[in-house]
C-alpha cells in the first residue's frame, strides 16, 4: 500500500515536472492554444481547424455554465426536493438527475480530452514548422479522413452509439450500486449515495449471500455443460453430413436451419408447454401407465436442468453446425489422401486431422459462445419462472445469475441490490474473459494468415 | 500499470462522491404511515391541497386516455361506455379513448414520462400498490357520485383506502367484484342428483355446496372414467388457492392486510386448509400442479374431462364457446341451440364449505364456510393526468349506475354497487353478500402483494405434487405442513424486508 | 488368394452398406428430434380449439384456418398486421444501419493499425459481457428525455447503436483478406475510402449477407426491449404481441408465430451458403 502510493505520488511528480519542461519549450502559439482553444491555430493560419476547436471552447462553456455544472452538482446531491405528482410540485427525480451527472461528466471529460488534444495538434504543427513543413489546411485534414484517417471517419458513429447506448448504462449501473435506488427509494422518493452497503449486505444478510455462491456454482457448471455440449454435438452432425455417402446435402441441413430460423421465444414457449404437467410428454407417460414426472415442477431439480442443457443444444446446435461445415471445407483434401496412403483407418484420421484443426479453428467462438451462455437468460426464465427454491433468495434451483438478477432488479424491484451483484458478476467475467481472450492465438497472432 | 492507476482514481473519485453525497439524515424515511398513539388518523377534509386541482372546471377539448380491461374491451362494453360518455360530454369537446396499452399498463413507467394513460380500471391490489410512489392521486369522494349516494359496501371502499401522512385517503372509485367461482357442468350430474346428492332438499346439488360430497363424486366421477376428473384445477394460482387457508384462520397480512410485518399464513389452522388441497390433489390429475389445469379448462370441462374447475369469470366465456362446439359436433345442435344450452349447463358458484376439522377423509359433520380470495376492480386516476376534472368526469360518468349495470350485462360480471347489485343475478348477489360480509378476502392493498404470489403459489403446485410422492411425502402430517407454512411465511417475509 | 481378397472387398462393401445405413438412420432421428417442435407447432396452429392444452398428446384432433383467419381480421385487441408491419420496418432499418455500421467498425478495426486499436477491441469485449437488461432502465430513461419513448425509431436506434459491439467474426473475416490485395490499389493512388468501397466491399460479400440476415432476424425474437419502449400496443413488434397473447390462445400465437417464422426461414435457405463462408472465415480468425 505504502509502495503503491509513492509510486503514485512519484507519478505525479513526474507528470508535473514534464508538463513544466513542456511549458518551456512549446513556443508562443502553444501557449496561446492552452489559454484559448484553437488561438494557436489560428496563429498557424490553419482557419478550418481554429474555428473548430473555439467553436468547441465556446459551446463547452455554453454548456457547463448553463447545464452542466448545474447536472454535475445533481449527481451529487441526487436531488434535493422530493416531487410530489399529487399537488403537482415537479420536485427532483434522482434517477434523472444522476443520468443528467453522469452525461455531463463524460463531456466534461471529452471537453478535458478535447482541450489536450488541441494542444497537442498545435505542438505537433509547431514542430512540424520548426522542420521547416508547412502547416496542413483544413482540406488536406478533410482528404486525410478518406484515406489515412479514414479509420476515424468510419468508427466515429459506432463508437458514438457504444458510448450512449453500452459504456453510460454499464457505469450507471455501476454509480446505482453504490445508492440505495430501489424499493421504497424509487422516485419521486429521493434516493441517495449510500456507499458500499449494498455489497455489504449481499454478503451478511440472511440467504443471499448463500443464494450467490449456489447459483454461481450452479451457472458455471451450466455454462461449461452446454457448451461442451452444444460444441461436440455440432461438430458431430457436421462431420456426419459432411460424409461422401450422405447424399442431398442441402435437405437434410434443412432441418437444423429451421430450428436456428425460429424466433427462440417461440420455440421456448412451445418446449414449456411440452414439459409442463398436463403436457403431451406426460400425457402419453401416463398413457403407457406411468405417473408424471416432476419436469419443471419444484422437485424436478435435475430433470429441469437436464431439459434446459437439451433445449439449448436443439437451439444452439444448428449454429454449431453451420460453422463447423464451413470449417471442414476448409481442410486440406490432400491430408486425407496422405492419411489413407498411410493406412489410417477413420477414427485415427479424424483424430489425427479433423479434430485438431477444428478445434483450432473455433477456439475464439468457444469463448464468445461459453460468455453467451454464462447469461443465458432466456432458457429458465421461460421454463421455470414461476417456480421458487427453498434455501434460495427469491429464485430457484436452476436460475442463473441473469435470471436471479432478472427477479432481484425487474421483478422485486431491488435495482441497487441487483447492480450490486451484477457487478460482481461482471468484474469475475470480465476478468476472466479478457485473460482469455488476451491469451488467445487469435488475439496475439492477428497476422498469421495474412 | 496504466490500468490500476486509472482504477485506483476511479476508485477514489467514486469514494469522494459517496462521502460528498451522505446525507445525515438518510434514514429518516419519507414514508409517514405509520400511525402511534399521539397521532389520529382523520379523513381528508374537501379543501386538502391535494384536491386543488379539482376545480369543477372541465377542461374543454382534451382527450380522456382510459385503460380497460380486455375482457371489456373483447366483449364490446370499452366501445359503448366510450360512445355514452362523449356523447354526454360532446359540448365541452372532451373525448374519452382506448389508452391501447394493453390492461397491465405500466403507469409507474409511463406516467412520470408523460406516456401514461389518465384513467386505469385495475384490481385493487395493482391500483393501491401504485400508491406509495404516489403514482394515483386521491380521489376527492365529496364529488363522486358513487360514494355520495352511498352504495359501495364499505369493505369495498377500504379496498381503496390507505393513510398517507396520516390521513386516510381514497385512491379509486370501484366497480366490479371479481373472485375466483367453482364452475361445473350441470348436465353431467347424475340424473337422479335430486334424490341422492341433495341430503338438505335445497335444490342445489351437494356437491357444489361442500367439498365432501364433491371429494366423494370425484372418486365416483374418475372410477367410472380414469381419464375424467370431477374437480381439478391449477393449485399453483395462489389466487384460488388462498381462501382455503382463510377459511381456518390464515391470513396474509396483519391488521386488516395492511400491516406487510405480519405475514399470517401459517396462523390459526391455515394447515387445515393445506391440508383438504392436498387430499384433494391425490384425486386431480397431474395438471393441477402447474399452469395445465387453468390452461386446459375449456376444452376439458367442454369434453367433461372436468366436471368441476375453479377459474375466474372472464373464462368462463371460453368455456361456453368450447362447449358450444361440443354441443354442435357430438349432439347434432344448431347454434342458437348449443349457445343456450351451454349458457345453461355452465354454472359458476361460491367455493363449497369446508369440514371444519379440515379433513376429507374423516370428515366432521359440521362445515364453515369457505372463504375466497377476491379483488375490487374499479377505476382510479393517474397523478400525471393533465386532465384531472374531465378525468373525474369520467370515473363519476363510468361508475355510475346506468353503466355499472350496463357492464353487468354485458360482461356479466359482479358489480360492486348495492343498488345494481339488488336487480342482479342469484351469483352476483351472492358475491356482493359475501364480499360484505368478508367470505370474500380482498387481496391487500399493498405493494408487498407482489411478493407473495410467487412463492405461495410454488409451494401450493408442490403441495400438489406431494400426493404422488408415496413414502417421501414432504405434507402427509399436519406437523410438517405447519413448519412448511412457516417457512413460506417467513420467506416471504424475507423477499418484502431482508433488503430494505 | 484371389477369393479370400473378394471376399474382403465384400466385406467391405457390406461393412460400408451397413455404415451408410447406420448413418442415415442417425440423420432421420436427428432430422427428426429439429423438424418435430417445429412440426408440432405447425399443425397446433391449425387447431381448431384454439388452446393447445385442449389436445390430448401432441397432435389437434380437429383442424382449420380459424386461427390464421382471426389473426388477420379480428384486430381490435390484437392488431397483428400492425404488429407485423412495424417489426418488418424495424428489421429492415436495422438490417441496414446495423450491417453498415458492424461492418464499417470491423473492417476499421481489421485494416488499420492505430493506436488505440488494441485498447478499444478490450474494451468491446468487456462491454459486450454485460447482462443487457441492467441497462435498461437507464436507456429507457434516457429515451424519454429525448422523446424517443414509444415510436419504432428509438428501438431502431438502440438496436443499431449497440451492433458495432458484436463485430468480432466479422473483423476475423476482414483479417483473411490478405494485404496484398490492397497494395496494387494503393500504388494507383487510390483512398483508402476508395479502397474499402471498391475492393473490400465486393470482397465481403459473404460476411455483409451473414450480417445482414442476423441483423434482420433479431427484431423478430427481441422482446424485453421492445416491451418497455413501446407503449401503445399499435406500436408493439410481433414477438411483444406474440408474448400477450400465447396464454389462452396457443392457436393463434402458433399462428402468429409461424407466420413470422416463414419468411426467416425461407431467407436463411437461400443464404444458407454465404452463411457458411462469412462465418467460417470470420470464425477462424475471431
Amino acid at each position: 500500500m505504502k509502495r503503491f502510493f509513492r509510486r503514485l505520488g512519484k507519478n505525479i511528480v513526474d507528470l508535473w515536472t514534464n508538463f513544466i519542461n513542456f511549458f518551456k519549450v512549446a513556443n508562443l502559439n502553444v501557449k496561446a492554444s492552452m489559454c484559448l482553444m484553437g488561438a494557436g491555430q489560428f496563429m498557424y493560419r490553419q482557419i478550418g481547424r481554429g474555428i473548430l476547436y473555439l467553436g468547441i471552447e465556446i459551446l463547452g462553456i455554453l454548456f457547463f455554465s448553463i447545464y452542466g455544472f448545474q447536472w454535475l452538482v445533481g449527481l451529487i446531491t441526487l436531488g434535493t426536493v422530493e416531487a410530489d405528482p399529487w399537488t403537482g410540485l415537479e420536485g427532483d427525480n434522482s434517477v434523472i438527475f444522476m443520468l443528467l451527472g453522469l452525461m455531463s461528466l463524460v463531456l466534461l471529460i471529452l471537453f478535458i480530452a478535447l482541450y489536450i488534444l488541441n494542444v497537442r495538434d498545435v505542438y505537433n504543427t509547431s514542430k512540424l514548422v520548426l522542420r521547416g513543413e508547412k502547416p496542413k489546411t483544413f482540406k488536406q485534414d478533410l482528404k486525410d479522413l478518406l484515406d489515412k484517417k479514414f479509420y476515424k471517419t468510419v468508427l466515429f458513429l459506432p463508437i458514438l452509439g457504444t458510448i450512449i447506448f453500452s459504456l453510460l448504462p454499464i457505469v450507471f449501473m455501476i454509480l446505482i450500486a453504490f445508492t440505495n435506488y430501489g424499493e421504497p427509494y424509487i422516485p419521486p422518493v429521493l434516493v441517495d449515495w449510500i456507499g458500499l452497503e449494498n455489497f455489504i449486505k449481499v454478503f451478511s444478510i440472511g440467504d443471499i449471500g448463500p443464494t450467490f455462491f449456489k447459483i454461481l456454482g450452479w451457472n458455471i457448471l451450466w455454462a461449461i455443460a452446454t457448451t461442451l455440449l452444444n460444441y461436440v454435438l455440432g461438430l458431430l452432425l457436421a462431420i456426419l453430413l459432411n460424409k461422401k455417402i450422405v447424399k442431398g446435402k442441402f435437405f437434410w441441413r434443412l432441418f437444423p436451419i429451421l430450428a436456428y430460423a425460429i424466433p427462440g421465444f417461440i420455440t421456448l414457449t412451445a418446449f414449456k408447454f411440452m414439459f409442463s404437467q398436463g403436457g403431451p410428454i406426460n400425457f402419453y407417460i401416463e398413457q403407457a401407465g406411468g405417473s408424471a414426472l416432476p419436469f419443471l415442477t419444484k422437485d424436478g431439480t435435475w430433470w429441469a436442468r437436464l431439459i434446459g442443457l437439451l433445449i439449448n443444444a436443439w437451439l444452439t446446435v444448428p449454429s454449431v453446425m453451420l460453422l463447423a461445415t464451413g470449417i471442414l471445407s476448409n481442410i486440406n483434401n490432400d491430408l486425407y489422401e496422405a492419411a489413407k496412403i498411410d493406412g489410417a483407418g477413420a477414427f485415427r484420421q479424424f483424430k489425427d486431422i479433423t479434430l485438431p484443426f477444428v478445434v483450432f479453428a473455433t477456439t475464439p467462438t468457444l469463448i464468445t459462445s461459453f460468455i453467451g451462455n454464462f447469461n443465458n437468460f432466456g432458457v429458465f426464465y421461460f421454463l421455470r419462472s414461476d417456480v421458487t427454491s427453498n434455501g434460495y433468495f427469491v429464485s430457484n434451483d436452476t436460475d442463473l445469475l441473469i435470471n436471479w438478477l432478472y427477479r432481484l432488479s425487474i421483478d422485486n424491484k431491488y435495482y441497487s441490490i441487483g447492480a450490486a451483484i451484477s457487478l460482481i458478476i461482471f468484474i469475475i467475467t470480465s476478468a476472466i474473459s479478457l485473460i482469455i481472450y488476451i491469451k488467445s492465438p487469435a488475439y496475439k497472432k492477428e497476422d498469421t494468415f495474412r | 500499470m496504466k490500468n490500476i492507476k486509472f482504477l485506483s482514481l476511479l476508485l477514489g473519485s467514486v469514494t469522494l462522491l459517496t462521502l460528498a453525497g451522505c446525507d445525515p439524515n438518510i434514514t429518516t424515511s419519507n414514508h409517514n404511515t405509520s400511525s402511534n398513539g399521539q397521532t389520529t388518523i382523520v379523513d381528508p377534509s374537501e379543501d386538502d391541497p391535494v384536491f386543488a386541482k379539482f376545480t369543477g372546471q372541465l377542461e374543454e377539448g382534451v382527450t380522456v386516455k382510459v385503460v380497460e380491461n380486455d375482457t371489456a374491451i373483447k366483449m364490446g362494453y370499452l366501445d359503448e361506455l366510450i360512445a355514452a360518455f362523449n356523447e354526454e360530454y360532446k359540448e365541452y369537446g372532451i373525448t374519452a379513448v382506448d389508452a391501447n396499452q394493453g390492461e397491465f399498463a405500466d403507469l409507474p413507467n409511463t406516467g412520470p414520462y408523460g406516456y401514461g394513460p389518465d384513467v386505469v380500471y385495475q384490481a385493487n391490489d395493482v391500483l393501491m400498490g401504485w400508491v406509495d410512489d404516489k403514482h394515483i392521486t386521491p380521489i376527492p369522494t365529496h364529488l363522486i357520485e358513487a360514494y355520495q349516494s352511498e352504495v359501495i359496501p364499505d369493505t369495498a371502499h377500504d379496498a381503496y383506502k390507505s393513510v398517507v401522512n396520516n390521513v386516510n385517503y381514497t385512491f379509486g372509485v370501484p366497480v366490479n367484484i371479481q373472485s375466483p367461482l367453482l364452475y361445473y357442468r350441470k348436465d353431467l350430474l347424475p340424473s337422479d342428483w335430486q334424490e341422492t346428492w341433495d341430503d338438505n332438499n335445497n335444490d342445489i346439488p351437494d356437491m357444489v355446496e361442500n367439498i365432501v360430497d364433491l371429494y366423494e363424486f370425484s372418486k365416483q366421477y374418475h372410477a367410472k372414467d380414469d381419464t375424467k376428473y370431477g374437480f381439478e384445477f391449477s393449485l399453483n394460482d395462489f389466487y384460488f388457492t388462498s381462501g382455503y387457508l382463510f377459511s381456518y384462520g390464515g391470513y396474509l397480512f396483519g391488521n386488516n392486510n395492511r400491516d406487510d410485518t405480519d405475514i399470517g399464513l401459517h396462523k390459526g389452522n391455515a394447515k387445515y386448509g393445506v391440508q383438504i388441497l392436498r387430499q384433494f390433489a391425490a384425486e386431480m390429475s397431474a395438471a393441477c400442479r402447474d399452469d395445465s389445469a387453468k390452461l386446459a379448462i375449456s376444452g376439458a370441462m367442454a369434453s367433461g374431462k372436468y366436471f368441476a374447475s375453479v377459474t375466474t369469470p372472464d373464462v368462463r366465456s371460453v368455456i361456453v364457446d368450447a362447449l358450444v362446439d361440443t354441443y354442435k359436433s357430438e349432439q347434432g345442435l344448431s347454434q342458437d341451440e348449443a349457445i343456450t344450452k351451454a349458457e345453461e349447463n355452465v354454472v359458476g358458484v361460491p367455493f363449497p364449505d369446508l369440514p371444519s376439522n379440515g379433513d376429507l377423509i374423516n370428515p366432521s359433520d359440521d362445515y364453515i364456510e369457505c372463504k375466497q380470495m377476491g379483488g375490487i376492480n374499479g377505476y382510479a386516476m393517474s397523478s400525471y393526468t393533465k386532465c384531472p376534472n374531465a378525468s373525474l368526469a369520467f370515473i363519476n360518468f363510468a361508475t355510475s349506475y346506468k353503466m355499472v349495470k350496463l357492464r353487468e350485462q354485458i360482461i356479466q360480471i359482479a358489480p360492486c354497487r348495492s343498488d345494481v347489485a339488488e336487480e342482479s343475478t342469484q351469483l352476483s348477489q351472492q358475491l356482493f353478500e359475501r364480499t360484505t360480509n368478508g367470505s370474500i378476502v380482498l387481496m391487500p392493498s399493498i405493494k408487498a402483494i407482489n411478493q407473495v404470489w410467487t412463492p405461495a403459489g410454488s409451494f401450493m403446485a408442490d403441495v400438489a405434487a406431494d400426493p404422488s410422492r408415496g413414502g417421501n411425502a414432504k405434507y402427509d402430517t399436519l406437523d410438517k405442513i405447519q413448519a412448511a407454512l412457516e417457512q413460506l411465511s417467513n420467506d416471504i417475509y424475507d423477499a418484502i424486508h431482508l433488503l430494505n | 488368394m484371389r477369393s479370400f481378397s473378394n471376399s474382403k472387398t465384400m466385406n467391405r462393401k457390406v461393412k460400408k452398406v451397413l455404415v451408410a445405413i447406420a448413418i442415415y438412420c442417425i440423420l432421420i432421428v436427428i432430422c427428426g428430434v429439429f423438424f418435430f417442435p417445429c412440426l408440432w407447432l405447425i399443425l397446433s396452429s391449425f387447431s381448431s380449439t384454439g388452446s393447445l392444452y385442449d389436445i390430448e398428446g401432441f397432435f389437434p384432433s380437429s383442424f382449420s384456418f380459424d386461427a390464421f383467419i382471426k389473426l388477420f381480421t379480428d384486430t381490435s385487441q390484437y392488431n397483428y398486421p400492425m404488429w407485423l408491419l412495424n417489426t418488418l420496418i424495424i428489421a429492415i432499418c436495422n438490417c441496414i444501419l446495423s450491417t453498415l455500421l458492424i461492418i464499417g467498425t470491423a473492417y476499421a478495426i481489421s485494416y488499420f493499425q492505430f493506436k488505440a486499436r488494441k485498447s478499444l477491441m478490450k474494451g468491446a469485449l468487456v462491454l459486450s459481457m454485460f447482462p443487457s437488461f441492467m441497462g435498461m432502465t437507464v436507456i429507457y430513461i434516457l429515451m424519454t428525455q429525448f422523446n424517443f419513448v414509444n415510436n419504432i425509431w428509438g428501438l431502431i436506434l438502440i438496436y443499431s447503436c449497440t451492433a458495432p459491439l458484436g463485430y468480432l467474426v466479422q473483423k476475423g473475416f476482414f483479417d483473411t483478406i490478405p494485404q496484398s490485395i490492397y497494395e496494387a490499389a494503393k500504388i494507383d493512388g487510390a483512398t483508402n475510402a476508395r479502397i474499402f468501397t471498391t475492393i473490400t466491399l465486393p470482397l465481403a460479400k459473404p460476411i455483409i449477407v451473414y450480417t445482414a440476415l442476423t441483423s434482420f432476424a433479431w427484431p423478430w425474437s427481441d422482446f424485453i426491449l421492445p416491451k418497455l419502449l413501446l407503449i401503445n400496443k399499435d406500436n408493439w413488434t410481433v414477438a411483444v404481441g406474440l408474448m400477450q397473447l400465447q396464454q389462452n390462445e396457443f392457436a393463434r400465437f402458433a399462428a402468429g408465430s409461424v407466420f413470422i417464422a416463414i419468411p426467416i426461414v425461407i431467407l436463411y435457405f437461400f443464404l444458407v451458403k454465404y452463411m457458411v463462408n462469412g462465418m467460417t472465415s470470420g470464425a477462424v480468425k475471431g
